[in-house]
C-alpha cells in the first residue's frame, strides 16, 4: 500500500488536535487533518477522501454519537475511532456497537494511536 | 460438520462452480484477507483484555493506592476490548454464536450499576489533618499527601504538623460565586491556540481565582486549623503551602510543571496562600500540558497540603534504587542526595550535592561523594527562602554522617516495602535533629528493572538452585514432585501435589491447578489466563523460565520458590522466609469496594474446561469468561471454516526459482509480494511474505528420496485409491495439482496435495507474539486405514516434540501452536515445510510401529540436522 493512511481527527480542544496532528504526521504512512466539531467533520467527509476518523466524544453541538450515526447513514467509506477523555462503559460499548471501531481512552500513547489507525486500516480496506 | 458461517454464504454465492468471474475473485480475496484480519485484531483485543484484567487484580491486593477515576478506566478499556472480541468472534462466524452478545450485554449492565455506586469525594470533610491521612484517601487528598499521612501512620515517620485542603475544599471553593462556571467560560471564549491569548488566558484565570472570595466555612475551617499549627508549633511559625494534584498516577500522566508551592507563609495568610495554589491550576504550562494530552479540566481537582516548614539543618532526597543502576547485581543500591539546609538545590539541580549510595543488604554505606557546596538555604518570612553563605571549612565536607545516612535509607527501605516498590523520598534533618519526611512518591523507571533483578535475602542467599529467572506469576512457594508435561494426553498422569512444568502456560493445563503445588512454564506471562487462575487458587506460579522442562524432569522433589524467581532440590519451603503479604493499601476504603463490586464481574475465570458441556456463551459468568470463551472458539471457527473456503486463484502468480517454473502459485492478499510483477510468473525474490520464506525454506531444505515403497505397500496404496471416491481423478492428476499460497506480509496459508494427502498450513506471524499462531491440518493418503492411521500420529508424535499441540482423529490430524515470538515461529514453520514435503506417500511404509519409529527419527534429525531447527517445545 503505497498511499498514506488519511487521517481525520475531529475534537473540540484546538491544542490537542493541533499536537495530534503533528504527531501523527512523523508517520511515513499517515497524513492527518482536524476539525472542531462533530458538524464540521461531516463536511470535511463530504468534500474529502479520508480512511479513519478519530473522534472525541464530549464536543459541543453534534457529540460522538450524533456523529458517528451521520457518519454511518451518510454511508462513508471510513473507519471511526473514538479517543476521549471520558470513561464510561456504557459509552464505549455503544459507540462501538454503533459501529466505531476502537474506543481509546485519553492520554494514550502515540504509539497506541497509530497501530490502532493502521489497523482500522486495514479492516477498512478489507471491507471497500 | 455442515457448512455454515461465510462457508455456507460463498457455497450459496459462487457454488461449485470451478470458474469464478473476476468481481467473485475478488470478493473471495476480501474475505481471505478480512477473516485473517479480524483473527489478528482477536487476539490482539484478548491480550489487552487479559492485561487489564490482570492491572485490576493486581489493584485489588491494593499493592499500590488507586482511585474512582482508575476503576471507571480499567471498566471501560476491558468492556471495549471484550466487545471488540464478540464482534470479531461474530463476524468470523455469522449466527454460530447469537447467545453471546445478550450475556455480555448483561454482564455490562452489572458492571455498569457497580461502577456508577462510585462515592463522591467531593462529599466529604472540607479539610483534614495530615497524620489522619492514609493511602486509601488519594481521591481526597491527593496521592502526595495520602502518602505522607500513611507512613506517618502506618511506620510512625515524623511528618511536618499540617493539614490537607481537600477534593470536597476545592469544589466547595470553584462552586461559590459560579467559580467553576465562570472559568469555563472565559476558557471557551478564548482561542488558546495562540500563545499569546492563552498567556492572556491563563494570567486572567490565575488573578482572578486568587481574588475570589472563598466560601465562609472552607475559610473558617483553613484559618482555624492555620491558628491550631501556630499555637502547636509556637512563635515564627512559616507554613508551605504546595499543590496535590488528583488523578497523577491514576492518568498514567507526570503532570510536569502542574505542581505549585508557595514558602515562608505566615500562618494568616495560609487562606490567600491556598488561593494562589489553586490558581497554579491554570499556569500556562500546567494548562497546555492538559489540553495537549487530552485530560478534562475537570479530571483534575487540586488539594493543596498546608504544613509547617522545617528548617533543616539538613535535607535531600533519597531513591530506594538507585534509578541509574537499579539492578546492578548489588541488589540495587539506595542514592541519596543531600546538601546543608533546604532541599532546594537537590530538587531543582541548581547546585551542587553530596551523594551517598548505600548497600541495601546488609545496610551499610558504600560510597560518599561530597561535592563543594557553596550556600544552604533556610524558610524566610514572605521571600520563602534565604540564601545563606557556607563557612569554607563546611563547604567540602559531607553534609551528613554516616548514622544519619543509614536513618535516611531505614526510612526509604521501609517506604519502599509498605509501597510495595522502589520510591522517591524527600527528607530533612530539623535542627533538633529528628529525620522528617517531607514527600514520598512511587520511582516508576526502577520499579520494573527492580522487580527483574534477582532477589536478595540473607536468609536464604546459600540454599543450592536448580533454575533461576522468570517472573513471578503467582506469589508464594510450593513443593512436590517435578512432573514435566509435553503433551495435553499428559495431563491425565499428573500426579496429585506435583509441580507442573510446562512448555507454555496455556490456559489448558488450569484444569490441573487445583492439583498442583506450584507450576512453572517456560513461556508465559503474569497477564495470561493460567496466572489469573494460579494466582485465584493461591498456587505458586514461575514464568518464563527457560530450560524448565530439560532441568526439571526426573529432578523429583523440588521446590518452586516463586517470590525468589528460582527453583530449588528437595523441599526448602521451611528453609524460605515466610513471605509477608504485602499490606492492602486500600483496606476499608469506598474505592475498593467499588472495585471489588465491578471487578466480580470482570476478573474471576470459571470457565476452564472446553469440553465441558457449559462451555458456551450461557456458561459466562464474567468478561473473562467470554475472553476466554472468544479466543478459544475463534481457533476453532479460524481453523475449521476459514481453510475450506474456495481460493481465488484467478489473480493467482507461478512461482519461479532461478528462471523455473514451480509446480506452485501464489495468491497475494495485499502486500505478500514486494514491487510490480510483470507477467504470470512471479520470482521468490519478490515475495514479501516472511512466513512464506520459512516455510519455503523448511521445503525445499532437502530433496525429496521418493515414496519408500515396499511390494505390499504399493498394493495398499492401489486398493486405496481404489475405494477412495476422492481420488477417482486418478493418480495422474492428483500429482499434477496445483498448490497455492495465499500470502500476505504477516500471513501466509498454504493448501497442498502432495501425492495423495491433502494438507493446509496457515501461519500468521507478526510483531505482537500474542498474536502469531501456526496451524497444520492433515488428512488422508491412498495406503490403507490403519498404515494412514499410523503416519498421522507418527506426524502428531514428532510435531509435539517440536511444541506443536496436536489432535489426531483417525488418518486426521491438527496441530497448532501460538504465543511464541517471531524467530521460534518461523523455525517450526520451516520444520512444518520439512515434514509435509517429506511425509508423501509416506504412509506406504508405515506397515508397523517399527517403522513408523525409524521414519519420525529420521525426520527429526533433518530438521534438527540440515534446517537447524532446535528440538524441544
Amino acid at each position: 500500500m503505497s498511499d498514506a493512511i488519511r487521517v481525520l481527527i475531529v475534537d473540540d480542544e484546538e491544542d490537542f488536535r493541533t499536537n495530534l496532528v503533528k504527531l501523527l504526521g512523523i508517520s511515513p504512512n499517515i497524513t492527518a487533518e482536524a476539525v472542531g466539531s462533530g458538524e464540521a467533520a461531516l463536511e470535511w467527509l463530504a468534500a474529502n477522501p479520508c480512511d479513519v476518523v478519530l473522534l472525541d466524544v464530549k464536543m459541543p453541538g453534534l457529540a460522538a454519537h450524533g456523529t458517528l450515526k451521520r457518519i454511518r447513514d451518510g454511508g462513508y467509506p471510513v473507519e471511526v475511532i473514538i479517543l476521549t477523555g471520558h470513561a464510561s462503559v456504557d459509552d464505549a460499548v455503544e459507540l462501538m456497537n454503533l459501529g466505531a471501531f476502537d474506543y481509546l481512552l485519553k492520554p494514550c500513547s502515540t504509539r497506541e494511536i497509530v497501530k490502532k489507525v493502521t489497523w482500522a486500516f486495514e479492516s477498512h480496506t478489507g471491507k471497500k | 460438520m455442515a457448512p455454515t458461517g461465510l462457508l455456507a454464504t460463498l457455497k450459496r454465492l459462487f457454488g461449485s462452480a470451478p470458474a469464478l468471474s473476476p468481481e467473485q475473485e475478488e470478493e473471495l480475496r476480501r474475505l481471505h484477507l478480512e477473516r485473517c484480519h479480524n483473527f489478528k485484531l482477536l487476539l490482539a483485543a484478548n491480550n489487552r483484555a487479559l492485561e487489564v484484567m490482570s492491572d485490576m487484580e493486581e489493584a485489588l491486593r491494593g499493592e499500590r493506592a488507586f482511585g474512582a477515576g482508575y476503576v471507571r478506566e480499567a471498566c471501560t478499556r476491558v468492556a471495549s476490548e471484550v466487545f471488540a472480541m464478540v464482534r470479531g468472534l461474530t463476524s468470523l462466524a455469522p449466527g454460530r454464536y447469537d447467545g453471546l452478545l445478550p450475556r455480555f450485554r448483561a454482564i455490562q449492565a452489572e458492571i455498569n450499576t457497580a461502577v456508577l455506586a462510585a462515592p463522591v469525594p467531593a462529599s466529604g470533610p472540607l479539610v483534614r489533618p495530615l497524620a489522619d491521612l492514609a493511602a486509601a484517601d488519594l481521591d481526597q487528598a491527593g496521592s502526595k499527601l495520602a502518602n505522607l499521612g500513611e507512613l506517618a501512620r502506618a511506620l510512625g515517620a515524623t511528618i511536618p504538623r499540617g493539614f490537607a485542603v481537600t477534593a470536597a475544599g476545592f469544589a466547595r471553593f470553584m462552586s461559590h460565586n459560579d467559580l467553576q462556571a465562570e472559568v469555563d467560560r472565559r476558557i471557551q471564549a478564548a482561542d488558546a491556540s495562540r500563545l499569546d491569548e492563552l498567556y492572556a488566558l491563563s494570567s486572567s484565570l490565575q488573578g482572578f481565582i486568587a481574588s475570589a472570595p472563598l466560601p465562609p466555612d472552607l475559610e473558617a475551617a483553613i484559618r482555624e486549623q492555620a491558628a491550631a499549627l501556630s499555637a502547636a508549633a509556637g512563635e515564627g511559625l512559616l507554613l508551605a503551602v504546595r499543590s496535590s494534584a488528583i488523578g497523577e498516577d491514576a492518568l498514567g500522566a507526570t503532570f510536569a510543571g502542574q505542581y505549585h508551592t508557595e514558602l515562608g507563609v505566615e500562618p494568616d495568610e495560609a487562606v490567600q496562600a491556598y488561593r494562589e495554589v489553586v490558581a497554579a491550576k491554570y499556569g500556562v504550562t500546567a494548562m497546555t500540558y492538559r489540553l495537549v494530552r487530552g485530560i478534562p479540566d475537570e479530571a483534575v481537582p487540586m488539594c493543596v497540603g498546608v504544613m509547617e516548614m522545617v528548617d533543616a539543618a539538613a535535607s535531600g532526597v533519597a531513591y530506594s534504587r538507585d534509578p541509574m543502576r537499579p539492578a546492578d547485581g548489588s541488589g540495587g543500591r539506595l542514592l541519596i542526595e543531600a546538601v546543608p539546609g533546604l532541599p532546594k538545590a537537590v530538587v531543582d539541580g541548581s547546585a551542587a550535592v553530596d551523594r551517598f549510595l548505600v548497600d541495601r543488604d546488609p545496610l551499610a554505606l558504600a560510597r560518599v561523594e561530597a561535592a563543594r557546596k557553596e550556600f544552604r538555604y533556610a524558610p524566610s518570612a514572605g521571600a520563602g527562602l534565604d540564601r545563606i553563605p557556607l563557612a569554607p571549612e563546611e563547604a567540602g565536607q559531607p553534609c551528613l554522617d554516616e548514622a544519619r545516612v543509614l536513618a535516611v535509607a531505614r526510612l526509604a527501605l521501609a517506604a519502599e516495602q509498605h509501597f510495595n516498590g522502589p520510591q522517591d523520598l524527600e527528607w530533612a534533618f530539623d535542627p533538633a535533629g529528628r529525620l522528617v519526611l517531607l514527600q514520598c512518591r512511587p520511582l516508576k523507571e526502577a520499579a520494573a528493572e527492580a522487580a527483574a533483578a534477582p532477589p536478595p535475602g540473607p536468609a536464604n542467599r546459600d540454599l543450592p538452585v536448580l533454575l533461576a529467572g522468570g517472573v513471578a506469576a503467582s506469589p508464594g512457594a510450593g513443593a512436590g514432585e517435578a512432573f514435566a508435561a509435553r503433551k495435553d494426553a499428559d495431563a491425565l498422569r499428573f500426579p496429585p501435589g506435583g509441580v507442573l512444568v510446562v512448555a507454555q502456560a496455556l490456559p489448558f493445563w488450569a484444569t490441573l491447578l487445583s492439583r498442583a503445588a506450584a507450576v512453572v512454564a517456560e513461556r508465559g506471562s503474569a497477564a495470561g489466563h493460567l496466572a489469573n487462575v494460579a494466582r485465584e487458587y493461591g498456587v505458586p506460579a514461575l514464568f518464563g523460565l527457560p530450560g524448565a522442562l530439560a532441568g526439571l524432569e526426573g529432578a523429583g522433589l523440588v521446590t518452586v520458590d516463586a517470590d525468589g524467581r528460582r527453583v530449588l532440590p528437595g523441599d526448602a519451603t521451611r528453609d524460605l522466609p515466610r513471605r509477608e503479604r504485602p499490606r492492602n493499601l486500600m483496606l476499608g476504603s469506598p474505592v475498593l469496594a467499588l472495585l471489588e463490586g465491578a471487578a466480580r464481574h470482570i476478573v474471576p475465570l470459571t470457565l476452564l474446561d472446553p469440553s465441558a458441556p457449559d462451555f458456551a456463551p450461557e456458561g459466562c459468568a464474567t468478561l473473562h469468561d467470554v475472553t476466554r470463551y472468544c479466543h478459544e472458539k475463534s481457533v476453532e471457527e479460524m481453523f475449521s471454516q476459514g481453510a475450506d473456503l474456495p481460493l481465488p486463484t484467478h489473480a493467482a502468480k507461478r512461482l519461479s526459482v532461478d528462471g523455473r517454473a514451480m509446480q506452485y502459485w501464489v495468491i497475494d492478499l495485499g502486500d505478500g509480494i514486494a514491487g510490480q510483477v510483470e507477467g504470470k510468473a512471479v520470482p521468490l525474490e519478490q515475495i514479501a511474505s516472511a512466513p512464506m520464506l520459512a516455510l519455503w525454506r523448511g521445503m525445499t531444505a532437502a530433496p525429496w528420496a521418493g515414496p519408500p515403497v515396499d511390494a505390499k505397500g504399493f498394493m495398499s496404496v492401489l486398493a486405496g485409491s481404489a475405494s477412495n471416491p476422492d481420488l477417482d481423478p486418478g493418480a495422474a492428476s492428483a500429482f499434477a495439482e496445483k498448490n497455492y499460497f495465499m500470502i500476505a506480509s504477516d500471513f501466509c496459508s498454504l493448501q497442498s496435495r502432495f501425492g495423495y494427502h491433502f494438507s493446509t498450513v496457515e501461519a500468521l506471524i507478526g510483531d505482537e507474539d500474542a498474536g502469531n499462531y501456526l496451524s497444520f491440518r492433515f488428512k488422508g493418503g491412498a495406503a490403507d486405514h490403519g498404515r494412514r492411521t499410523r503416519r498421522a500420529e507418527m506426524i502428531a508424535e514428532l510435531l509435539e516434540e517440536l511444541g506443536f499441540r496436536c489432535e489426531t482423529k483417525a488418518d486426521a490430524l491438527f496441530a497448532r501452536m501460538e504465543g511464541y515470538g517471531r524467530q521460534f515461529m518461523e523455525e517450526r514453520l520451516a520444520a512444518l515445510g520439512h515434514v509435509i514435503v517429506h511425509t508423501r506417500q509416506m504412509d506406504m511404509a508405515m506397515a508397523d510401529a517399527a517403522q513408523a519409529g525409524a521414519f519420525k527419527a529420521r525426520l527429526l534429525t533433518d530438521i534438527t540436522g540440515r534446517l537447524g531447527v532446535r528440538p524441544g517445545p
